[in-house]
């Protein structure tokens, strides 16, 4: 699943292991998030967009809702 | 998270080394009394701290974070498997006259084996 956990962590400035510990997750953790190559479990989701104070959807994107709001506005 | 880790791996080295002192009375009192009819539970006293050990490691694994138990869990996976798939082999081979061997090698095997699952399950998130 695609995310914005890489652009938002470079706004605060954060390391890898900064936003690990806020998380209280490894950081091998985050770094498998922020390539996309792990989706986190809903709980670390929100935990996620508590630290980051935005939704879920802002940090997450659900690629089959944004293909059908693309073929629904066409 | 490190807290936890730490007192896991007390638990773990204190089990492992009361299975080693086990191990030496056990093999000890045995040389010396093999016809003692405490020999099963003395032989087998040495897998009680394993029991404590293995408790540890289960409750080292519920604390860890969400992919380390994700990586674990495949890693078991590929070692029992893997296990299965070589005793199973070697089971066909006896058959053509390879001999026996102790089925103390077989746990060995599962723990080197999950040692190699885990390195396979961690280059998949690198």
């Amino acid at each position: 699943m695609k995310n914005r956990l890489k652009v938002l962590r470079a706004e605060k400035d954060w390391t890898q292991a900064e936003l690990a510990d806020r998380l209280k997750v490894s950081r091998q953790t985050v770094n498998a998030i922020e390539k996309g190559k792990y989706d986190p479990s809903l709980s670390l989701a929100f935990k996620i967009s508590r630290v980051f104070n935005m939704p879920i959807e802002k940090v997450f994107v659900d690629e089959e809702t944004t293909i059908s709001s693309a073929l629904h506005s066409e | 998270m490190r807290q936890n880790s730490l007192r896991c791996l007390l638990k773990f080295g204190s089990s492992m080394l009361a299975y080693l002192v086990l191990l030496i009375v056990s093999l000890t009192f045995l040389r010396e009394n093999p016809d003692s009819p405490w020999r099963i539970p003395v032989t087998i006293a040495p897998v009680i701290p394993i029991v404590f050990a293995m408790l540890a490691v289960i409750r080292f694994v519920r604390h860890m974070d969400e992919l380390r138990r994700h990586i674990h869990l495949e890693a078991v996976i590929i070692a029992y498997l893997a296990t299965l798939i070589l005793c199973f082999s070697y089971g066909f081979l006896e058959n053509v006259g390879l001999p026996s061997f102790n089925t103390m090698w077989v746990g060995v095997a599962m723990i080197c084996l999950w040692g190699i699952g885990q390195l396979l399950a961690n280059r998949k998130y690198q």
